[in-house]
């Protein structure tokens, strides 16, 4: 546009005025000059005749009508199922930060879901419900003897609550065995457990037998541990259990052997 | 335009999980959302679509409105216009579009508009407020850059002032009548053009 003054009016002021004078706001002496330059310029005077045009060809466009189903898809949209526009355009990430996307999140997820959480929290039921539960945990604690004073002094460093954590499981354990009652019902339950289960033969009785023993000279079982276990059992059961004849003999003759007890304990 | 009482009852309202306010904002302003969406992006699918993003985009972010800081037309139109310009750059329109600073190609010049959109008949007086000249001003709108439409749309179809106009498009109001003027003559010149090839 070349800028030169017609009229007192540069090219420039011209096109400012512009859009105030197809909107009819300029006025007086301003409108006159503005008349005059459009009359005298020949840039701006065609400006003018084209703005006013395309304006009028604008304003004769009438509005549309949106879908019919349109309302509907939307009410749809906002309470979980996007378009599938939404569902193809992922967004790029090389577009948004990792904080404007965290921003993002907050502000699209957090929030709406926290304004729903909190209108549901204001209804007299739930205010309730919270009340209760506040009074049932206040009273908790103040019989566990935790003081909020104390959690301050709390240190949160990953070793001392490691070290917190095993204490207290000891001390639990501790009590927990130190229970007299316990005690006392644990050893009964393990009385009662011997007493009953019928005796099995050792499924390895008779494996040594068909074993090789090279080394061993003396013909005996090999001494394993279980022979130690073998031995308690069998002095368990002789306490316990009723005096056959054959057991009855067996005491007169004072040879208790173990192989006739654990015969006797096959026929129980 | 919008009475801000109103207006900021029915946020308040939807932000405290009212689906009723929720509605009645959808219901009010679907239509002005889908008119500018449609004159931007030219295809009644696009803007269908691009409803909905705007709508759901201001579902997420209704709470973040402040009516202190401005009318919620403003707001919507905004969140709208920032839609329509992630959408545009997608969509890659802006190699097929050109503008007033750009000289008319020999390309446009061998298929021009009026061949494009098929309208064959009467001088430009009897068809303004026909179908076919909607459909022939709707075409040229979309041959103008961007910048030049979304600030025709703004002014001449929606109506907003240059001030609101300004905060939507975040440029200065000189820079927005300046857009306005180039859009309308951009828009007179594509238009003449065309009924010159018809007639």
């Amino acid at each position: 546009m070349p800028e030169h003054t017609n009229h007192g009016i540069e090219c420039h002021e011209f096109d400012s005025l512009l859009a105030d004078a197809i909107d009819g706001i300029l006025s007086g002496a301003e409108l006159d000059r503005f008349q005059a330059h459009a009359r005298t310029c020949s840039a701006c005077g065609p400006l003018l005749a084209e703005a006013k045009a395309g304006r009028n060809w604008l304003k004769g466009l009438s509005e549309v009508n949106p879908p019919a189903n349109l309302i509907n898809n939307i009410l749809a949209s906002t309470t979980g199922i996007d378009s599938q526009r939404l569902r193809n355009n992922v967004p790029t990430p090389q577009r948004t930060s990792l904080w404007e996307r965290m921003q993002a999140w907050v502000s699209g997820v957090v929030q709406p879901v926290f304004a729903q959480t909190w209108a549901s929290v204001r209804q007299p039921r739930f205010a309730m419900s919270f009340g209760m539960a506040f009074f049932s945990i206040s009273v908790a604690l103040s019989v566990l003897g935790v003081k909020p004073a104390d959690l301050s002094h709390v240190s949160l460093r990953p070793a001392a609550i490691r070290h917190t954590y095993y204490n207290t499981q000891a001390r639990v354990v501790r009590y927990y065995e130190n229970i007299r009652f316990v005690y006392e019902v644990e050893s009964r339950v393990r009385e009662l457990k011997r007493n009953v289960e019928p005796v099995q033969p050792a499924p390895n009785e008779a494996a040594p037998e068909k074993k090789e023993h090279k080394d061993d000279t003396t013909q005996q079982p090999e001494q394993k541990q279980e022979r130690n276990y073998s031995q308690t059992e069998n002095h368990l059961v002789l306490a316990s259990a009723r005096l056959g004849p054959s057991v009855n003999d067996a005491f007169r003759k004072n040879d208790p052997s173990v192989v006739l007890v654990s015969t006797y304990r096959r026929f129980v | 335009m919008e009475d801000v009482q109103v207006i900021a009852m029915l946020v308040r309202r939807c932000v405290a999980g009212d689906a009723g306010a929720w509605e009645e904002i959808v219901q009010t302003y679907n239509r002005r959302i889908y008119n500018i969406c449609y004159r931007f992006a030219g295809s009644a699918n696009d803007a269908e679509d691009l409803t909905q993003e705007v709508f759901i985009k201001m579902y997420r972010t209704l709470s973040s409105y402040d009516a202190s800081k401005g009318a919620f037309v403003t707001w919507v139109t905004t969140i709208t216009r920032n839609l329509l310009v992630d959408h545009f750059r997608k969509t890659k329109q802006d190699r097929l579009t050109d503008s007033i600073d750009a000289p008319v190609s020999a390309q446009e010049d061998a298929q021009p508009l009026s061949e494009q959109i098929h309208d064959q008949s009467a001088p430009p007086d009897a068809h303004v407020r026909s179908r076919e000249a909607g459909e022939t001003v709707h075409a040229a709108l979309g041959k103008l850059s961007p910048e030049l439409r979304e600030a025709v749309i703004l002014r001449d179809l929606q109506d907003l002032d240059y001030r609101e106009i300004a905060t939507v498009l975040k440029v200065p109001e000189g820079t927005v009548k300046s857009r306005i003027n180039r859009g309308r003559a951009e828009l007179a010149r594509l238009l003449q053009r065309t009924y010159r090839q018809v007639m």
